[in-house]
């Protein structure tokens, strides 16, 4: 692939981007069955996380990315930093970039401005969520694991089921997932789902629609409370109209089905107890894949060159 | 004294040849050909040839130029963030001049809190003294343009001359107050200039809801924001007997209700569109360009097509520039962060030309009606002081001349618009002595 300095989205990325970096994702991961999982082609160089929302599956993903291939990571807490005195962003970055980082990953409750960023500076900025806008290492994630799963993402049919609107991990993973060849479908509160004609993307009424479209995988999303000012739909009736109930499980089960779950996982919301014991539940998957995929994004990204 | 006199221009309006003669004073009034072609509120023009050139008179030849009443522009921000007053007054003067823009209504902001008799004086006077178009401050509908207590609008409007009051970019929250204001100032002819969002349903709102916020990921500003707050707006107009001018419409449903209201014939109110809301659509916000974030946000293509229909039927009184400068540094962050504005004063006339007149979608005179005569009809800004409505002065404009908006072409002191880099059509001669 043609050298490249950040990734901020999934659109950004060519076909051939998106399929060199999953298929070294899979040699990344052979790496962490080896009694030494570290290899040394980051040796250093300087990793910086910048995570201006609270995160802790992402982060720590990264950073055992990071160490894995042998980077030297530093961890900026925006919380107890100059921020909260009121330093814009371009300021932050300046200082930081008289570190001389190497890789900046970036997270902020604002869609944009990691490409603000990147923008700004020499160091390579990966994109670990913005807003509702894009979650690339995500997508990366979700579609290495359901090619594990499946051999491959063409022709499998996803549904993604809740908060599309606010959700930065729906715009990625279906974004990869449709390059890839998959079909996907969005399922969830009506307040929540865009009209088809903004996203290109297929709306399903209800469960019933969804068990008819007949899909591969079930991915539900995160109901995030904390970034819903006025409530889109009444909570307590979430469950049982869109989460995966223990009846829904039974049916999925009986047609092996799997369930993708981006995490951290609200029981007894999205899934209930015994859908994280399904067989077919990927969510653990998920997250160890994450390590790979986000080792491969830092070994194909190249500071201080042009996107 | 020596009189201006330009020979064979072309009167925009109809498209006839005509000679007019001026006073060197820049004020219009002293225009002093009254021909054949009677223009209401406007200087009277004569057909070329027809008009004695006074002794010792200074002669124009404007072959191939258009002559036309210079605009008048209902809505302006002239604060820079962090520039002295002096220097915004100087600059939207300057700016204005060269998008023909002859006399401005300047909106409250920070800055210039115009809700009490000094604030408007010093401005007066710093306006008088360092500005070359005309300012006309707009008071304050209420102290401090919080929201909850009234302005003294009998000081602003019988003492201070104040004809519209406004609370600059903000919708009035305090539908109380501003019922009881209405009320309270129906019979001081004073005009109440609001935007019609309402926030309840625009708070952390940054794009209409299309294509462009889904892949954005910026949340969608429904376009019934816009149209409740109207439909209340009218409601309490009518109901209080007061004036009421609509800011920033920006949707065809808006136009739809304004057209409806008007044709009621219960209701007193104007309308206003932003330029850029006839030019631009959502598309145009591409990868975050924060160049293009306004609030109300731009809308659908469809949207654009009502308002400029709007605006040929009438509905839509003025076509305004909704100039707001924003520093360079805060267009460069990220688009929910940087503030929501364009300039629109230095290129306004070019602009206009350019992209409606030219095309073929607006005739000179519907644009000599949407951005002289309405504007001005609504501000009165020329009414003498027996009270008679004075003329507005004329400009000329050579439609051939090109060139290409640079940071040496504005003069606004700021570079927050998408026409940068852009050619545009037209050169602007104003005052003409």
């Amino acid at each position: 692939m043609k050298p490249k300095k950040d990734l901020i989205t999934i659109e950004s990325l060519s076909d051939e981007d998106i399929c060199t970096i999953l298929e070294s994702a899979v040699s990344m991961k052979e790496i962490f069955t080896k009694s030494v999982k570290k290899v040394p082609v980051l040796r250093g160089k300087s990793v910086l996380t910048l995570f201006y929302e609270p995160s802790t599956r992402t982060r720590s993903s990264f950073e055992v990315a990071a160490h894995r291939l042998s980077a030297d990571v530093t961890t900026f807490t925006p919380s107890t930093s100059s921020v909260v005195k009121g330093e814009s962003v371009h300021d932050t970055i300046d200082t930081l970039m008289s570190m001389k980082m190497d890789y900046i990953i970036v997270r902020h409750k604002n869609s944009g401005i990691p490409a603000v960023i990147a923008r700004h500076c020499n160091a390579s900025v990966i994109n670990a969520g913005d807003g509702a806008h894009a979650h690339p290492s995500q997508a990366f994630l979700d579609a290495f694991t359901i090619r594990e799963h499946f051999g491959a993402a063409e022709g499998r049919r996803v549904v993604i089921i809740g908060d599309i609107l606010h959700s930065r991990v729906a715009r990625s993973t279906s974004c990869i997932l449709r390059r890839l060849g998959a079909q996907v479908a969005f399922m969830g509160p009506r307040s929540l789902v865009p009209p088809m004609r903004y996203t290109g993307i297929e709306c399903l009424a209800d469960w019933d629609a969804v068990f008819a479209w007949k899909p591969d995988v079930i991915y539900l999303l995160r109901v995030q409370n904390e970034r819903i000012e006025n409530p889109f739909f009444p909570a307590a009736d979430y469950h049982h109209a869109f989460g995966v109930t223990e009846q829904r499980l039974r049916r999925i089960e009986d047609e092996g089905m799997a369930v993708m779950h981006p995490g951290p996982v609200n029981r007894g919301v999205e899934l209930c107890d015994a859908a994280m014991e399904y067989k077919n539940c990927l969510v653990c998957n998920q997250v160890e894949n994450g390590i790979a995929a986000r080792m491969s994004i830092l070994y194909h990204l190249t500071p201080g060159t042009l996107s | 004294m020596t009189k201006t006199c330009i020979t064979h221009a072309i009167w925009a309006p109809d498209g006839q040849e005509c000679d007019v003669c001026t006073a060197p004073a820049v004020n219009a009034s002293n225009i002093l050909s009254a021909g054949d072609i009677p223009v209401p509120g406007v200087a009277q023009v004569t057909p070329a040839g027809k008009m004695k050139i006074p002794a010792q008179s200074r002669v124009i030849d404007a072959a191939g130029k258009l002559l036309l009443p210079a605009l008048y522009d209902l809505h302006t921000c002239i604060e820079i963030p962090g520039r002295s007053k002096r220097e915004c007054i100087m600059r939207a003067g300057e700016a204005a001049v060269r998008g023909g823009v002859w006399g401005m209504l300047v909106l409250p902001s920070p800055a210039f809190c115009f809700d009490n008799g000094a604030a408007l004086d010093s401005f007066r006077e710093a306006a008088e003294a360092r500005s070359v178009a005309e300012m006309m401050p707009a008071g304050c509908i209420s102290l401090g343009m919080r929201g909850n207590e009234q302005a003294p609008y009998n000081t602003l409007s019988t003492m201070r001359g104040v004809r519209i009051l406004s609370d600059g970019e903000s919708f009035p929250n305090n539908l109380l107050m501003l019922y009881r204001s209405m009320q309270y100032a129906a019979d001081l002819e004073l005009i109440f200039a609001v935007r019609a969002d309402v926030p309840a349903l625009t708070t952390h709102t940054y794009a209409h809801p299309s294509s462009t916020a889904y892949k954005l990921g910026l949340h969608p500003c429904p376009p019934c924001a816009e149209e409740i707050g109207t439909e209340t707006l009218l409601r309490l107009a009518e109901a209080t007997g007061a004036r009421l001018h609509l800011q920033l419409v920006s949707t065809a449903e808006s136009v739809r209700i304004i057209r409806r209201a008007k044709e009621s014939g219960r209701v007193k109110v104007t309308a206003e569109v932003a330029l850029h809301h006839l030019l631009y659509t959502h598309e145009n916000i591409g990868n975050y360009d924060t160049v293009y974030k306004t609030v109300p946000p731009l809308r659908d293509k469809g949207d654009c097509e009502a308002l400029l229909e709007g605006v040929k039927d009438g509905t839509i009184d003025c076509i305004v520039s909704a100039h707001t400068p924003c520093t360079p540094f805060s267009k460069k962050q990220d688009f929910i962060s940087a503030p929501a504005g364009m300039v629109g004063l230095d290129t306004m006339l070019p602009t206009l030309y350019t992209k409606l007149v030219k095309p073929g979608l607006l005739s000179w005179a519907e644009l000599v009606q949407a951005c002289c005569l309405r504007p001005a009809a609504i501000a009165s800004p020329w009414e003498d002081e027996e009270g008679g409505r004075a003329t507005a002065p004329l400009l000329l404009f050579d439609p051939e001349e090109e060139f290409v908006v640079d940071e040496a072409s504005l003069a606004c002191g700021t570079l927050n618009t998408p026409l940068l880099g852009e050619k545009l059509y037209g050169k602007v001669t104003l005052p003409l002595h």
